[in-house]
């Protein structure tokens, strides 16, 4: 692990639910202002209420996420700094990394004529010149931190050994290979609306494995065929050798 | 008026209809929006333009390879009368799925960057590039029916004796080709563990999508042949269907077994009979592509009428597009709690797509050598005068 990757704590028992971070993000990414109640083409990130529980969402951004590998064109990258980035000048818009996201982050354009997926960047180019992503400096409760990835980690460690409320478990850290957005919280995540991971190791690892059978399969199938279509002609030549013999034998 | 009547027969008025509604429906995508046009949305992104344009256009294409296989490969001389068909359904069912993508695609001006921007870890990038490649074997398979009627004696037989010389080869890449992407198609859906319902999530998706597209194909060669036999006076012995029909039921049982032994092994046997709309869903699926077709297909009266042998596969391909559909978007219904039901732009640009692929066919069988027909006869001279 790099020490320039970054990384996102977010301590569900300090949020406050005042939404700072969503508007802050619609801000410096230029959407329209009005608060919105789930994640869409114009919010990266929104504070859903569960309870007297506020939950904020926005991409974990994986460590081997499942949207980078889904894409034909490879559209979608990790970065060093640990960011997910979409990069619309390549993307065809066959949509696919949406259905392949487990969390369901990267939304469409549908109101445009052309449109492109939309997600967090983690602020990207203020991460790049050092700065923190808009949403941990708009926190005004510190529930949202940003920092390198193994100090933000350590951190959250420390958080639940000092307080055995927390649920011991840092969301985030080990989901689907891990991610660069960790969650705590004194509720099951399950509660909250949170996917049990549907793997324990990365998704991209499922395609991996039948993609790694394309040389098996040219290669067996290829052999194969080629086999059986010398043994078509090889049968061929025999039963016309038979025929053409059989044909002089009359003749004598 | 009689002559309105004579020139806008029945047929000739549905496809006015057909492609009126097309037209439409193309306005709605392409000005209007997809709001307009579709009922796509976050929770259900690809619809049945991929669902059906897609994964039923590649499927039911997969008669060409199947045939010229058996053909040049394994040497089943038996059906070499309908090798040409075979091909240009599947030459056409591909010509069909890439022109869709003019729709599907929210940026269909970028279709060419998987030829430059590459992604090796994608299952879609090597579907992407597999269908390319193989529209390309299967033009080049289909070509001759083209070239010999170029008036030039030299330039066609330059070219068909090339075309002989590599035509093995062709075969060969175009069998490999066809077993990867048919088999990727599947494989796009191994990347949704856990959104997929069980029914239908499996690893070896791969696998389920070949081995289901191989009967798929063959009752479609089956529809295209007996439709070609009723109306556009094709001559063939219909002892011809009865053979493909023969391989049909072995395939479908060999899909059963795996599809079966597969839920099982996935532990999803407990779904199989919960009250949920899901269960309804592949238990249709299941009567339509298996339970059906192989008791349709071993009827003796069945097995001995090509109006038959034509009912039975078109079973087959209502069961295989029930599956396609199911796997792409009844199994992604209950995780992103999205209910899908397509808009009618969606379907109308379907059906005009599928309208081009059959008026092309029709117009290969009667105006090339694809299939042996009777010399016209002439019906009637002119209509009766009304009065």
């Amino acid at each position: 692990m790099s020490s320039e990757a970054k990384a996102i704590l977010i301590d569900i028992t300090k949020c406050i639910g005042c939404g700072n971070c969503a508007s802050a993000c619609k801000e410096a990414h230029h959407q329209p202002e009005a608060p919105e109640p789930t994640l869409s083409a114009t919010a990266f990130t929104v504070v859903e209420t569960r309870g007297d529980k506020f939950v904020r969402r926005m991409c974990l951004h994986c460590q081997d996420p499942a949207c980078a590998s889904a894409c034909p064109v490879g559209g979608i990258k990790k970065t060093a700094q640990g960011a997910v980035r979409y990069d619309g000048s390549k993307c065809i818009g066959c949509r696919y990394c949406m259905i392949a996201c487990p969390y369901g982050v990267p939304k469409y354009e549908w109101s445009k004529l052309a449109p492109y997926v939309t997600k967090c960047d983690m602020c990207a180019e203020r991460v790049l010149a050092g700065k923190p992503t808009v949403c941990a400096e708009a926190c005004p409760v510190g529930a949202t931190i940003f920092g390198p990835r193994d100090e933000i980690l350590a951190e959250a460690h420390k958080r639940l050994a000092e307080d055995k409320n927390y649920v011991q478990r840092i969301y985030g850290e080990n989901e689907l290979g891990g991610a660069s957005v960790f969650y705590l919280s004194d509720l099951p995540f399950e509660q909250l609306g949170f996917i049990t991971p549907p793997n324990p190791t990365p998704l991209p690892t499922l395609t991996a494995s039948a993609l790694g059978e394309v040389p098996t399969v040219v290669f067996i199938g290829g052999s194969l065929l080629s086999g059986l279509y010398w043994f078509t002609e090889r049968r061929r030549a025999v039963a016309l050798a038979e025929a053409k013999e059989r044909a002089e034998q009359k003749r004598r | 008026m009689s002559r309105i009547r004579a020139i806008l027969t029945p047929w000739r008025a549905i496809a006015v209809l057909i492609f009126g509604a097309g037209a439409w429906a193309t306005y709605l995508r392409f000005v209007e929006g997809w709001r307009a046009a579709t009922n796509l949305s976050d929770g259900q992104p690809w619809g049945i333009w991929v669902g059906v344009s897609t994964l039923c256009g590649v499927g039911l294409s997969a008669g060409g390879f199947a045939i010229a296989g058996a053909v040049y490969l394994l040497g089943m001389e038996r059906y070499r009368p309908i090798l040409r068909t075979a091909v240009i359904i599947a030459f056409l069912g591909y010509l069909t799925v890439c022109a869709g993508y003019a729709w599907e695609l929210g940026l269909p001006w970028n279709f060419w960057h998987p030829l430059v921007m590459w992604n090796r870890s994608s299952v879609l990038f090597e579907v992407v590039w597999c269908i390319m490649l193989y529209t390309t074997v299967l033009a080049l398979e289909f070509s001759p029916a083209l070239v010999e009627k170029i008036p030039w004696q030299g330039v066609r037989q330059f070219y068909l004796k090339w075309h002989h010389k590599v035509l093995i080869a062709l075969v060969l890449v175009g069998v490999l080709l066809s077993s990867l992407h048919q088999s990727f198609l599947g494989g796009l859906f191994i990347l949704f563990k856990g959104k997929e319902y069980p029914l239908w999530y499996s690893p070896y998706e791969t696998t389920m999508f070949y081995l289901s597209a191989l009967p798929a194909g063959l009752a479609m060669v089956i529809i295209a042949l007996y439709l070609s036999m009723r109306s556009l006076g094709v001559k063939l012995d219909p002892r011809l269907l009865q053979e493909i029909s023969r391989m049909v039921t072995p395939l479908l049982i060999v899909f059963a077994l795996f599809r079966f032994t597969d839920l099982l092994r996935n532990h999803a046997g407990e779904y199989l009979f919960l009250a949920r709309p899901e269960t309804a869903y592949f238990w249709l699926e299941i009567a339509l592509f298996i339970g059906l077709p192989l008791v349709l297909f071993n009827l003796p009266r069945i097995q001995a009428s090509p109006v038959g042998l034509y009912w039975a596969s078109a079973v087959t391909v209502m069961g295989f597009i029930t599956m396609r559909i199911n796997v792409s978007i009844t199994a992604l219904e209950r995780a992103t709690q999205t209910h899908y039901v397509p808009k009618w732009p969606e379907m109308a640009v379907v059906v005009m797509l599928v309208t081009c692929a059959v008026l092309a066919f029709r117009w290969a069988v009667l105006h090339l050598e694809i299939l042996p027909r009777a010399p016209k006869a002439t019906r009637w001279l002119a209509a009766p005068a009304k009065a």
